[in-house]
């Protein structure tokens, strides 16, 4: 599943568009949308708001090791070497008032411009803030986002997506405008989320190649002298082990040794094995 | 969703995490410079990174970065008892590196770290700080190259030339560097040592192929050795770890007389032997994330160690040691 987490409708609704997202109906104080493999929260404002949202989502929907958690929105630029409508992949994020930080781990190619963010429980305006600010840019969701989603998902599968909307100096945020940016973002979004699920398709399964499977059934076969039937039986046993576990159980290695001396005796560790695979 | 053509993986080392406080030593400038196109990222410790939960290790492996760090606290620790320590009374070995450019299917690294990115603890000059001072109460025999090849990773930080110019100058320092590089273009430049034990891990080229994925081929390892050996490097052999697969005694045998047949056993300052072996807790977490021979194998476990039951084991040792004695004088194996 991917999950995409943004704070406003405004910058969720680019991505309902673009993936066709239909409104879920499920009882809960946020808006929900799905789609193909996709669920889209709208969190709301703050970074307490994007933690519970992706608490929420994560626990609600499942969390496998192949889920994919993004949180996408706009932000504020410290400085005027990037451009409104940048879109930007966060490489740390620092929570300024807990000074936590988290690194996403980026494993793959993509053709965004990568900055460091910080997350404010305020809007920073730079006229009005006076203290020190780490990050090239700033939210108020990124660091809760990660927070919560990286207590469920290994790192290089949660990661930040953010298009600068202003230099510090905002007055307010024109939805349509917002809707607009990320709009033109998305082929770099699609992109970053199409490498990512290759990537965990390709590299994160641990389900057994064909060929490995067949040796682990020739080497059971041998060492417990089992008849062609038992051995289909066997077969049809591991794989629905693996699609269900996606690997087997450690125990099984126990059954590679073994030389039995009869049919009889091969029989019985066979319905040991057995047992242990439709566990 | 479409399928993404594009190439997938960023390149090892795509990333950089520097700690703010090592960001000008000159190590992590030499380093950087050989990067120009990584992303820096700053970061207040390295383990911020490295130490993450739930990070995927065998995606990390096909895709590393380098993590610069300063090491503090403690530098130097005593010789672990699952290595040798070849007779000499002070054995102990330091971590400059964590995890290496290699990827065995063996290696504890996998089951001991929670990443499979490299750390390099660029303060150098505190390891040789604290090494001076140990030499002054005794004399010191080390391991440099435990948890990483250092050797192999001259061309990204030349700590194994450094060490090597420092050992020169330490009477009673000897440094064991443990490789299974074949660039011998790192040793070139440098003066071969009489503190300095180069110990090149050998292992026939089926198992190579098999399980030492991205190390030089068995022969390009010999190229090595003969080089350093005509240069007068002091040069250990170690046959460790041996393995069990298929066929074992044959691709052992055959080995033993390849390498004898490049290597003349006189010029070998000693030799070590040993069988697969790993702490309880680390074969655990590598069954976790690597399932292969030598993860699924039902070793025999004494005293938290896992290693091949007692009559394998033996039937091994026994084998490949008599075989080994019609080549090197048992005065010069030792065993483990
Ligand atoms: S060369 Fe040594 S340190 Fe590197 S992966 Fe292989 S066993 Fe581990």
């Amino acid at each position: 599943m991917i999950y995409l987490i943004t704070a406003f409708y405004s910058e969720a609704k680019a991505l309902i568009d673009h993936f066709g997202l239909k409104k879920l109906y499920e009882p809960s104080k946020f808006q929900i949308f799905s789609g193909d493999e996709i669920l889209l929260i709208v969190s709301g404002e703050g970074i307490l708001q994007a933690a519970i949202a992706t608490t929420f989502a994560l626990t609600k929907f499942g969390a496998s090791d192949r889920c994919i958690a993004l949180n996408i929105g706009i932000c504020g630029a410290k400085e005027k070497k990037l451009s409104k409508g940048d879109v930007l992949l966060c490489n740390k994020i620092i929570n300024h008032h807990s000074k936590k930080t988290f690194y996403p781990d980026i494993l793959i190619t993509h053709q965004m411009k990568e900055a460091s963010l910080e997350s404010f429980l305020h809007p920073v305006k730079k006229d009005t803030f006076f203290g020190e600010i780490e990050g090239d840019i700033v939210d108020m969701e990124g660091a809760g986002f990660f927070e919560a989603a990286s207590s469920f998902l290994a790192p290089h599968n949660v990661q930040c997506i953010k298009i600068v909307y202003d230099f510090l100096a905002y007055e307010k945020i024109e939805p349509q405008e917002v809707t607009i940016l990320v709009k033109q973002c998305m082929p770099f979004i699609e992109n970053f989320i199409n490498t990512l699920v290759d990537l965990n398709l390709k590299f994160c399964t641990n389900i057994f190649e064909e060929e490995k499977l067949r040796q682990i059934i020739e080497k059971l076969k041998s060492s417990l002298r089992l008849t062609a039937s038992i051995t289909f039986q066997l077969e049809k046993l591991l794989k629905s082990y693996i699609i269900r576990h996606e690997n087997l159980p450690e125990e099984i290695s126990e059954f590679f040794n073994v030389n039995v001396n009869s049919k009889k005796e091969g029989k019985q560790y066979f319905e040991k094995l057995k047992k242990l695979l439709i566990s | 969703m479409k399928n993404s053509k594009n190439s997938l993986l960023a390149k090892h080392f795509s990333h950089i995490y520097i700690e703010k406080e090592i960001i000008s030593h000159p190590i992590t400038k030499i380093i950087l410079d050989k990067f120009p196109n990584s992303v820096l990222v700053e970061i207040d410790n390295y383990k911020e990174v490295f130490s993450r939960p739930r990070q995927n290790y065998k995606l990390q492996e096909i895709s590393k970065k380098l993590i610069l760090a300063k090491k503090k606290g403690e530098f130097l620790y005593p010789g672990p008892p699952l290595c040798h320590d070849f007779g000499y009374n002070h054995f102990y070995y330091t971590s400059l590196i964590f995890n290496c450019i290699f990827s065995c299917d063996y290696c504890f690294l996998k089951g001991m770290y929670p990443s499979a990115n490299i750390v390099i603890f660029v303060n150098i000059e505190d390891y040789f700080e604290e090494i001076d001072s140990v030499l002054k109460r005794h004399p010191l025999y080390l391991s440099v190259s435990y948890d990483t090849d250092i050797m192999a990773l001259e061309k990204i930080v030349p700590f194994f030339s450094m060490f090597i110019e420092y050992a020169t100058s330490r009477k009673d320092l000897t440094i064991e560097i443990r490789t299974k590089t074949a660039d011998y273009e790192v040793l070139q430049s440098l003066k071969p040592s009489e503190n300095v034990i180069l110990a090149w891990t050998l292992s026939p080229q089926e198992i190579i192929e098999k399980f030492e994925h991205k190390t030089p081929s068995l022969s390009a390892r010999l190229d090595a050795i003969k080089k350093a050996i005509e240069n007068e490097w002091k040069v250990r052999l170690c046959f460790d770890p041996l393995l069990f697969t298929k066929n074992w005694d044959e691709i052992y045998l055959k080995f033993l007389n390849q390498v004898f047949e490049e290597v003349e056993p006189s010029k070998i300052v000693d030799i070590s032997v040993g069988v697969f072996r790993i702490p309880k807790d680390y074969l655990k977490r590598m069954k976790r994330v690597f399932i292969n021979e030598i993860t699924l194998f039902p070793y025999e476990e004494d005293q938290n160690v896992c290693t091949y039951p007692y009559d394998l084991k033996k039937e091994m040792m026994d084998v490949f040691l008599s075989n080994l004695r019609k080549f090197v004088h048992q005065s010069k194996i030792f065993v483990i």
